[in-house]
């Protein structure tokens, strides 16, 4: 009797396990995919960060990121980005609500590719474009001398700080628009409605309603928007090597100068301390999400 | 709602902003891009230029091919991915959404590092190593893409319909599935395939020679010359992009009439 | 107290004269005119694209007309800006604010009207328990059923004591058996507190069941505005005749002026027809009720073949196909039909005093 029991009941896990290998097994690729080439290297090189030159575990590699010119970079990539998701969030916002409460359904659809496009710009081109329109022969240099206004008497330069946030607006704008359209289109035109009339004002709408809604939104798309601006190469890459410092910059020449060894792991730490700007600002992302799907009834 | 001259003022100062801010760099772009020799007058002499430049066809032929690979790669990963998860694996879909975000988090530059350690040597060997990393970057987007397509039919009556008519799971695959989802597949690969072929960090950092890396060596040579091709494939995207926006919607309303015209 | 019955501030005089509206080349509202009594609840009943909706954003200030007047309690109201006019609207769906509580929702309109707390509470307090929702006074809309955001929704326009209510197909978006209940609370609740009441539905049982009067539109004109009762045994127009109740539509003919040939009988046309010539071919508009089932060997009866039995409770709708294959439906009450079966072959005739026709 014991022994049956004892059967059945290994049968029983074994047809369990049978039927969960089924379902996760076509899954697996996926899995394994994205384990060996996304988990596997940021592990290995959280890992690597972690090791000294003697194969032990150390935090050595971390100790030039906080103070120095390590901890300025961060501290100018964190103001880089800070600064043209701001710009982006504010002006892409204003562009995304003209954009819901004016354009007709062809237009916005059209709008929706250019943004997408505008969006996904940055790197080499957006750069090239701009050193063309804004360099010292561009179009709107020359266009501004002569209306007066001498760009280069002063000491700017579009490889500089300021030239760097000019450009990486120009993606960070549509990146805006794209990420927050949703929300505002999830205004519901009852609400407003409703609004007047229980006898209320718009300023009054948007300050009980329209702001406690889209908040949460707006505030996700901002750290979405800070972490592209973190994380952002090419563009930086064409147009500053050496004028700014920029934490994937500085990562970049690590990796393309001659490697000392202990530079090596450096680059690790680099790289890791760039995984926890981003990571930090995406929780944020997560966070607000979450905070704005909490009221949906649809 | 009513239009008053105040709205038509605010949608006015807003376009000439977006004006300002969008059209002018490119305008003025194409216009230096379009400067003769020694930067008098205009002509196309830019845009020749850098076809005719040495390693511009073999470039150019690599970055396509890398694209396409990584782009049937994507789909051949991502498309049964989605499907399983919209038809019975439901309960992974928040992991897998999760994971699907991640290359957003992670910088870049921070994956190009993590290769170099993590990537066994023959695989950092080849260059066809960035295949599967431009699929990793591109996954959020076309994760989405798919993602979105399939929540605007209804899969699991689709499939069961089929089913019952006696199609096999491959028929089903082929003559239901597929088709209909045309659309999001069809965005998939457009975004993986547009992604990868201008990619350059990646590409950069594991010293890999592909179009972009290439346009950059020549532009020290020629600036305009790159500023004409930066021109010429950002323009051509928007183009491009709005083209099959418009073409799609018109697709939309054709169908929309025509079945207008079969119902009684 | 505003449970007054004839405290004008619930019970307002509602006047539509003429009111014209277009959106581009589409009419929506072709002069109507429209009267809504003090404590009256009347129902605007039609089809979509009718005007009744349109109407009544006009009468809450959400929508403009193109000309005409819109009168209440004496004092013209076109000109007024929709927040100033101190009526509660309750809407189709999704209309609570998903960021507050149901009792912050409540409270939205008294807020504005800047009535202090503890007014405020006892007032939203009065409310919840009219609509019977107090538990759920710190519930956000999302945790809410279809059924009790309505009701929310009509506490909300309810608490600031409005002149006029007005309703927009409030029960279309919920279940069926919740939509009957809901209506016999809405009715219950307005003729309890008085208030003029405009309702506008599609659904014609609706309509009836609840409105002191109904008006049947279409095409941006009143049809016929009446006590439902009226609508229903005298119906107007060929349109009311068969938009409200079922209606059979069988071949006929006029015959000398004032009668028409239908089913091989003779009776009188309905006044209310428009004026066709003799001999005209004719659509005429016969009630399910006003067929009776007759002995076979009746010479007025008409012999047809039964295709449907629907049984419906007391009563049993019978399907019957006659000559040249039309399809007619009858309702006769089910102990009258126990004994026949689809397939069985009766004859039918018509018991009315008068039929309404329309052109064929």
């Amino acid at each position: 009797m014991e022994k049956e029991a004892v059967a059945n009941r290994s049968e029983g896990t074994a047809r369990r396990s049978f039927s969960l290998s089924n379902l996760t097994f076509p899954l697996l690729p996926f899995f394994t995919f994205v384990g060996f080439f996304l988990l596997w290297p940021i592990l290995a090189v959280t890992i690597r960060s972690l090791k000294g030159n003697k194969n032990e575990w150390t935090l050595e590699n971390y100790r030039p990121l906080i103070h120095g010119s390590y901890f300025h970079a961060f501290v100018v990539s964190i103001k880089l980005a800070s600064i043209t998701a701001l710009i982006g969030a504010l002006l892409g916002g204003l562009f995304a609500y003209v954009i819901v409460n004016s354009a007709g359904p062809k237009l916005t659809s059209v709008l929706d590719s250019i943004s997408a496009v505008f969006a996904n710009s940055g790197g080499v081109p957006l750069a090239f474009m701009f050193i063309a329109a804004f360099g010292t022969e561009g179009l709107f240099t020359r266009f501004l001398k002569a209306v007066g206004w001498d760009i280069y008497a002063g000491k700017f330069t579009l490889f500089s700080f300021t030239g760097v946030v000019m450009v990486y607006s120009f993606f960070q704008i549509p990146l805006m628009i794209l990420v927050f359209k949703p929300a505002l289109q999830g205004l519901r035109k009852e609400w407003s409605e409703a609004s007047i009339n229980l006898g209320a004002n718009s300023i009054t709408y948007w300050r009980r309603v329209v702001i406690p809604i889209l908040t949460p939104s707006f505030l996700g798309a901002f750290f979405l928007l800070f972490a592209g601006g973190f994380s952002a190469y090419a563009t930086a890459r064409a147009m500053t090597v050496g004028t700014v410092p920029l934490v994937p910059i500085i990562i970049g020449t690590l990796v393309d100068g001659n490697v000392i060894s202990n530079e090596a792991n450096l680059g690790d730490a680099l790289a890791v301390g760039m995984i926890f700007v981003a990571g930090v600002a995406m929780s944020g992302y997560l966070l607000a999400q979450r905070r704005a799907n909490r009221w949906r009834t649809t | 709602m009513k239009i008053s001259l105040n709205r038509i003022l605010t949608v006015g100062l807003v376009l000439i902003l977006a004006l300002l801010i969008f059209i002018l760099p490119l305008v003025a772009a194409s216009e230096f891009s379009f400067r003769g020799a020694g930067g008098k007058g205009h002509s196309f002499i830019n845009y020749v230029w850098l076809i005719h430049q040495e390693g511009f066809v073999s470039h150019l032929l690599t970055s396509l091919q890398l694209a396409l690979l990584s782009g049937i790669l994507n789909l051949a990963l991502m498309v049964p991915t989605a499907v399983l998860l919209h038809l019975k694996l439901a309960k992974w879909r928040s992991l897998v959404e999760f994971i699907c975000i991640l290359p957003l988090i992670i910088p870049v530059v921070s994956l190009a590092i993590g290769a170099q350690v993590a990537m066994p040597k023959f695989v950092q060997n080849s260059q066809y190593e960035l295949v599967f990393f431009f699929v990793i970057i591109a996954l959020p987007f076309t994760y989405r893409t798919l993602d979105t397509s399939l929540s605007s039919i209804d899969l699991k009556t689709l499939v069961e319909a089929s089913r019952s008519l006696g199609a096999s799971w491959p028929a089903t695959i082929i003559r239901v599935i597929i088709p209909s989802i045309k659309g999001g597949i069809t965005g998939a690969l457009f975004l993986s395939f547009a992604l990868a072929i201008g990619e350059f960090t990646i590409t950069s950092l594991l010293h890999w020679d592909t179009f972009p890396t290439w346009t950059v060596v020549a532009a020290q040579q020629n600036i305009l010359g790159a500023i004409a091709l930066s021109v010429f494939s950002f323009v051509g995207a928007v183009l491009l992009m709005v083209m099959i926006a418009m073409f799609s919607n018109r697709r939309k309303s054709k169908s929309n009439s025509q079945l207008q015209e079969v119902a009684p | 107290m505003s449970n007054d019955k004839n405290s004008s501030r619930v019970s307002s005089k509602l006047e539509l004269n003429k009111i014209n509206r277009k959106f581009g080349h589409v009419t929506a509202l072709a002069g109507l005119n429209l009267t809504v009594e003090p404590g009256e609840l009347v129902a605007l009943l039609g089809p979509s694209g009718c005007g009744k909706t349109t109407a009544l954003r006009i009468v809450a200030g959400l929508e403009s007309a193109d000309s005409g007047s819109l009168v209440v309690n004496g004092v013209s109201y076109l000109d007024k800006p929709a927040n100033e006019r101190d009526m509660g609207m309750v809407f189709q769906s999704y209309s609570l604010f998903p960021n507050m509580t149901v009792a912050e929702n409540i409270e939205y309109g008294l807020r504005v009207r800047k009535i202090e707390a503890t007014k405020r509470k006892q007032i939203i307090n009065e409310k919840l328990e009219l609509v019977a929702l107090g538990e759920k006074a710190n519930s956000y809309p999302h945790q809410l059923s279809g059924g009790q955001q309505q009701r929310v929704a009509l506490a909300r326009a309810l608490a600031i004591e409005p002149t006029v209510l007005l309703l927009d197909e409030p029960l279309s978006a919920l279940d069926a058996q919740v939509r009957s209940q809901i209506r016999e609370e809405i009715r219950r609740i307005q003729l309890n507190l008085g208030i003029t009441t405009l309702f506008v539905t599609h659904d014609q049982e609706e309509a009836m069941s609840i409105a002191d009067r109904v008006g049947v539109m279409s095409h941006g004109k009143l049809e016929q505005i009446d006590k439902p009762i009226a609508i229903y045994n005298n119906p107007a127009t060929p349109f009311v005749a068969s938009f409200v109740g079922q209606a059979n539509k069988i071949p006929a003919q006029v015959t000398e002026r004032g009668n028409v040939k239908v089913l091989g009988q003779k009776i009188q046309l309905s006044k209310h027809s428009a004026e066709i010539a003799d001999g005209r071919s004719v659509t005429a508009l016969i009630r399910p009720e006003s067929l009776h089932i007759v002995s076979d060997s009746d010479p007025e009866g008409t012999s047809g073949q039964v295709v449907i039995k629907s049984f419906l409770g007391p009563l049993t709708k019978l399907g019957i196909t006659i000559e040249g294959g039309l399809l007619v439906h009858l309702n006769v009450s089910s102990k009258e039909v126990r004994k026949i079966e689809i397939g069985d072959r009766i004859s039918i005739m018509i018991v009315a005093e008068e039929v309404m026709v329309e052109s064929a």
